[in-house]
C-alpha cells in the first residue's frame, strides 16, 4: 500500500512520507465480577504527508480499498493552503535498525478463553463484600509500515496487553475507588498480576478508615499514579513545540540546573516488553533513547521532523501519527528517576514507596482529580484528592477525603524529599513515589 | 444500504443483532501562534455490530472494511456464544422506529472551501494575537462534519441520520517572564458554516482577559460562599450530578442504587434538573440515540427530590424502568453506553439576577468560565477560567486559579439561590466516559449560588 500510494505521488509532488497502521483487538469486560461482554475491533488507515511548492499537506483514510490518486489530490488541495516549511525526509538508514522486540507470539496467539480466564482469576482474586468488582482485559495486534520518497523504510509488529482492574465500594454516601493496571507488550505473568492484586487490596485496606484531612503547606508523597498532575507540566514544557512557539518555561534553559540533582527524566523508546517501544517512529526516524533532564540539568527537547527543522535541530525520533492530521511530537516511554536507580522497584506494594517514615504530619496521594485540566504548563495545580491517605507520625492513619493539594510543579521538584523504592510502570511513564516538601493543602 | 444491513441482520443467527455503520466527511484548519497547522479535509467510516444470545452476553464487533459485513455479524455471534452469563441480559422494550432523521444543516460545510474556512480561522486567530505583545502563543482550530448514521437491528428500527457539526475554538496564552495564564473560547454547535460566523469580539475577550490574569493574585485556598456563571454551572452539573445519574453507575450496584433512590432529597426545593437530547440545534442533540431509541427530555430533580435517571435499553430493563434515549457511542469503534446529551440546570424565578445572589455576601468567589470539570463519583473538580473575589457584596478583583472540590451531596444540598438568566452553553470538547472522548454535549444553567463550597490554593 505505501509502495503505491508513493507511486502515485512521485511526479505530482516534491516529497512525501506515508504511514499504514493495522490494528485488530480483542477485548473482553467483566462489570461487576460477571463477564459482559467480548469484542473484536479491527481498523486499517493511511495517512499520507505532501511537500508541494514547499508547503506542506496531509490525507488520511480508512477507506477499505483507498484510491491513491484522490487521497495524494486531497494532499496536495492541503498543502496549497500549508505553511512554507523546510523539511527533509531521512534517507534509508545505512545501520540496521536497533534490535527491539515489539512482538511477543504469547500475546498474540492467547485465545479468546485465555484471555476470559485471566480475567476471571482476577475477579475472584479481588472479590469481597460490599465491593463491586470490573475488570477488563485488551489485547492488541498492530502492523505498521512506514516510508518516504528519500527511500526510507521501516516496518514492524508490535503486541500490547492491558488487564485493568477497579473497585468500587460504596458505604452509604461514601464512594471508594480504587483502580490500577498491567500494561506490556508480552502477556503479564502470574507475578505480575499477583502484584496488581497487591497493589488493590493495599490502597483499598488502607482506605477504610476515614480520618481527617491535614491543612497547611505539608510533606506530601505523589505515588506513581498520583504524580501526574506534577509530571504534567514538564512533559509540556520539554516539548520541541511549545519551546518553538515560547510557551515553555524551560526555553532557553538548556544546560541550566532548574530540578533536584538527583532527578533525570529519560524518553525511551528501546525499553524492552512497553507497548510504545518501536524500532522507527512515525516518520522514518530510526528510535534512539534521549536524555530529557539529567542530575537536575536540562538537556535537551523532544521533536518530531517539522519542529526540529523549524528549530535548526535534529528529530529525536519522536514523530507520531494517526491516520487524520499530521505527524506531531509524542513521548514514547517516559522515564522518571532518582540516581540510585538501583533500589528503584520491589516495594509497589508498600504505599508510599518507603518514604512515610520521617513524616510527622502529611499525605500521600494516589489520584488527583482533574489532572491536566488547569493551565497546565505554568506549573501550577490545584486538585481535589481522589484517592489519599494521612500519614502521622511515620504511620499511615487512613484515607482523607474533602481536601485538595496545591502547588508549582517546578518549584516542587527544585527539592524532592525522597524517591520511592517502589518504581514502576504506569501506561508509558515510569516512576517511583516521590516526596515533596511544602505542598499546600486545603480542606473544607 | 438500509437493505444492505437489513438483508445482514436477517442473516444473523443471533436473538437480537443491530448494526450501525458511519460515513464522516470532515474538515479541519488549526493554526498555532501565526503558523498554520493544518488544513485537511477527511473520510472516516466503518461499521460496528452487536448481538445477544439467550444465556450469553454481548459480542461486538467493529471494522473499517464494510466488505466484511457479513463475516463481522457471524464473528460478533460466535463472541456472544463465548461469554456465558448466570444472569441474562435484558433489553427494554422499545417501539421499532423507521425515519430519515436529517438535521438542519444551517451552510452545509461540505460546500465551503477549506481556504475560505482558513480565512475565517485566521481572523478569529489574528483578533487574540493582536490584543497585546504578552499574547505569546495561541492554539486556534475550526472542524467540521457531517456524519451520516445507518441503524438497523432485529427489532424493526431502521434509521438514517444526517448530523452536522462544526467547533471553532481558541487558546490566548499570555506570558510575562516566567508567568503563563491562559484564556479559551470555544463555540460548537450541531449546525453549520452560518453559525461560526462574527464571533471575533469574544476572542478577543478571552485574550484580553489572560493578559489580565498575568497580574491577578491566585485565590487563596478555603471554603467560600462561591457564585457560579452560567457556563461553570452547566459544567458543575454535569459532572457533580449528570454522572451519578447515568443508570450503567447504579444498575448492577445495590449499594449505589440504595445511594440513588428515587425520591431521595438532594437539594434545596430551588433546584430543578434535567437532560434534554431533543432540544433543537445543541451539540448533544439527536433524534435517535445509538440504540435507536428517540430522544426525550428527562427530568433528574425536580424541586429537590431526585425523580429520574438516565437509560439504555439494558439499564433500563434491568431497573424496571423506561428507555430514555441516552445510549450513545463517539463513532462505529465504539459501543453505545449511557451518556448525557443537554443537561441543565432551570431556571429559578424570572426577574433574580446576578446582583441578586451576591448583594448579602460579605465575602466570596465569583467563579466564571470552565476550563474543564472531572468526577470520581461522590467527589469532583472543576476549574474555573478565572474568577473574582466578592467583597461586601460587589464585585471586586479578579483572581486566578480558581478550582472547586467538591463533594456532591454536600454541595447540591447547599445551592441555596438560582437566577432566572438561562442560558445553553454552546462549547465545543466533549465529555469523556469508558475511552470514549469526546463526546458532543451541552450544558445549561443561570447563575447559580453554593452557600459554602471548597476552593483549593495556596493557604
Amino acid at each position: 500500500m505505501i509502495e503505491r500510494v508513493l507511486d502515485t505521488a512521485r511526479g505530482k509532488v516534491d516529497g512525501a512520507d506515508v504511514l499504514w497502521r493495522r490494528e485488530e483487538q480483542t477485548a473482553v469486560a467483566f462489570e461487576s465480577g460477571r463477564l459482559k461482554a467480548a469484542g473484536i475491533s479491527e481498523e486499517a488507515g493511511i495517512n499520507l504527508r505532501v511537500l508541494a511548492g514547499g508547503r506542506m499537506g496531509v490525507a488520511g483514510t480508512t477507506a477499505a480499498k483507498p484510491d491513491p490518486k484522490e487521497l495524494v489530490a486531497r494532499a496536495r488541495a492541503s498543502a496549497e493552503l500549508g505553511e512554507i516549511v523546510e523539511l527533509a525526509f531521512p534517507s534509508p538508514n545505512p545501520q540496521s535498525p536497533p534490535p527491539i522486540p515489539t512482538f511477543f507470539d504469547r500475546t498474540a496467539n492467547a485465545s479468546l478463553d485465555e484471555l476470559i480466564h485471566m480475567g476471571r482469576r482476577l475477579v475472584e482474586r479481588l472479590a469481597r463484600p460490599d465491593c463491586q468488582v470490573n475488570v477488563a482485559v485488551e489485547r492488541e495486534v498492530a502492523d505498521t509500515a512506514v516510508g518516504n520518497s528519500a527511500g526510507a523504510r521501516g516496518e514492524y509488529r508490535a503486541t500490547g496487553i492491558a488487564v485493568t482492574a477497579d473497585i468500587t465500594r460504596i458505604a452509604g454516601d461514601d464512594v471508594l475507588m480504587v483502580y490500577d493496571q498491567y500494561v506490556g507488550a508480552d502477556m503479564p505473568s502470574d507475578a505480575d498480576l499477583e502484584a496488581l492484586v497487591r497493589s488493590v487490596e493495599t490502597r483499598l485496606t488502607a482506605a477504610l478508615k476515614i480520618v481527617a484531612p491535614p491543612d497547611g503547606a505539608l510533606p506530601v508523597i505523589f505515588t506513581p499514579a498520583g504524580l501526574a498532575a506534577v509530571v504534567l507540566p514538564l512533559e509540556q514544557a520539554l516539548s520541541g513545540k511549545t519551546v518553538l512557539q515560547g510557551s515553555s518555561p524551560l526555553a532557553g534553559k538548556v544546560g541550566e540546573t532548574l530540578f533536584d540533582e538527583r532527578l533525570s527524566i529519560v524518553d525511551d523508546p528501546l525499553t524492552p516488553g512497553r507497548p510504545l517501544s518501536r524500532p522507527v517512529d512515525d516518520e522514518c526516524v530510526a528510535s534512539r533513547s534521549t536524555g530529557l533532564v539529567e542530575r537536575g540539568v536540562v538537556e535537551r527537547f523532544v521533536y518530531d521532523l517539522e519542529t526540529a527543522a523549524r528549530a535548526k535541530t535534529q528529530s529525536t525520533g519522536n514523530g507520531r501519527r494517526g491516520v487524520f492530521g499530521k505527524p506531531h511530537i509524542g513521548y514514547t516511554n517516559i522515564l522518571f528517576r532518582g540516581t540510585d536507580g538501583a533500589r528503584a522497584t520491589g516495594q509497589i506494594a508498600v504505599l508510599g514507596g518507603g518514604l512515610i517514615g520521617d513524616i510527622d504530619d502529611g499525605l500521600i496521594v494516589d489520584d488527583l482529580i482533574g489532572v491536566g485540566q488547569g493551565n497546565v504548563i505554568s506549573g501550577a495545580f490545584s486538585h481535589p484528592v481522589g484517592l489519599a491517605y494521612r500519614v502521622q507520625r511515620g504511620e499511615i492513619t487512613g484515607r482523607v477525603k474533602d481536601a485538595a493539594v496545591a502547588g508549582n510543579a517546578y518549584d516542587l521538584l527544585k527539592r524532592i524529599g525522597g524517591f520511592g523504592a517502589d518504581g514502576r510502570w504506569l501506561g508509558a511513564r515510569f516512576s517511583p513515589s516521590l516526596l515533596l516538601e511544602g505542598v499546600s493543602v486545603a480542606r473544607r | 444500504l438500509k437493505d444492505r444491513l437489513a438483508a445482514a441482520v436477517k442473516q444473523s443467527r443471533a436473538d437480537y443483532t443491530e448494526i450501525r455503520v458511519e460515513r464522516t466527511w470532515s474538515s479541519a484548519v488549526a493554526f498555532r501562534g501565526r503558523r498554520l497547522e493544518t488544513a485537511t479535509v477527511s473520510e472516516d467510516q466503518g461499521g460496528f455490530v452487536r448481538v445477544l444470545n439467550r444465556e450469553c452476553g454481548w459480542g461486538i464487533a467493529s471494522f473499517t472494511s464494510l466488505d466484511e459485513l457479513p463475516a463481522m455479524v457471524t464473528r460478533a455471534h460466535d463472541l456472544s456464544r463465548a461469554v456465558r452469563v448466570e444472569e441474562p441480559i435484558r433489553l427494554a422494550e422499545t417501539r421499532p422506529q423507521t425515519a430519515d432523521a436529517i438535521l438542519e444543516l444551517d451552510g452545509d460545510v461540505r460546500g465551503v472551501s477549506l481556504g475560505e474556512k482558513k480565512k475565517l480561522l485566521d481572523r478569529y486567530n489574528g483578533a487574540m494575537l493582536a490584543v497585546s505583545d504578552k499574547i505569546v502563543d495561541t492554539q486556534s482550530s475550526y472542524r467540521d462534519e457531517v456524519s451520516e448514521v445507518w441503524f438497523v437491528n432485529s427489532d424493526g428500527t431502521s434509521l438514517y441520520q444526517l448530523r452536522p457539526e462544526v467547533v471553532v475554538s481558541g487558546t490566548a496564552i499570555a506570558r510575562r517572564n516566567g508567568n503563563i495564564e491562559k484564556g479559551l473560547e470555544s463555540i460548537g454547535l450541531r449546525k453549520g458554516w452560518n453559525s461560526v460566523q462574527n464571533f471575533e469580539d469574544q476572542f478577543r475577550v478571552v485574550a484580553k482577559r489572560a493578559v489580565d490574569l498575568l497580574e491577578a493574585p491566585r485565590v487563596k485556598g478555603a471554603a467560600y460562599p462561591v457564585i457560579l456563571d452560567n457556563e461553570l454551572a452547566g459544567v458543575f452539573i454535569h459532572e457533580a450530578f449528570g454522572h451519578l445519574s447515568e443508570a450503567d453507575f447504579v444498575y448492577e450496584n445495590p449499594q449505589a442504587r440504595e445511594m440513588m433512590t428515587l425520591g431521595r432529597r438532594f437539594g434545596k426545593p430551588v433546584l430543578n434538573v434535567g437532560d434534554n437530547g431533543a432540544a433543537k440545534g445543541l451539540r448533544g442533540t439527536l433524534p435517535y440515540d445509538d440504540e435507536g431509541t428517540p430522544t426525550q427530555d428527562t427530568p433528574l430533580i425536580k424541586e429537590g427530590i431526585l425523580v429520574g435517571r438516565l437509560h439504555s435499553r439494558e439499564t433500563a430493563a434491568k431497573l424496571g424502568e423506561q428507555p430514555t434515549g441516552n445510549a450513545r457511542a463517539i463513532s462505529f469503534r465504539h459501543p453505545p453506553i449511557v451518556r448525557m446529551t443537554n443537561t441543565y440546570i432551570a431556571p429559578g424565578k424570572q426577574g433574580v439576577g446576578f446582583n441578586d445572589l451576591i448583594s448579602d455576601l460579605k465575602l466570596g468567589v465569583y467563579a466564571c468560565g470552565a476550563f474543564g470539570g472531572q468526577t470520581m463519583l461522590e467527589n469532583f473538580s472543576f476549574t474555573a477560567g478565572w474568577g473574582y473575589m466578592i467583597r461586601d457584596g460587589k464585585v471586586a478583583e479578579l483572581v486566578k486559579d480558581v478550582v472547586l472540590a467538591g463533594n456532591l451531596f454536600q454541595t447540591l444540598d447547599r445551592i441555596d439561590h438560582i437566577a432566572g438568566d438561562f442560558t445553553w452553553n454552546q462549547m465545543g470538547g466533549g465529555c469523556g466516559k469508558g475511552g470514549q472522548f469526546p463526546l458532543p454535549v451541552t450544558e445549561g444553567a443561570p447563575h447559580v449560588r453554593i452557600e459554602e463550597a471548597l476552593i483549593g490554593g495556596d493557604v
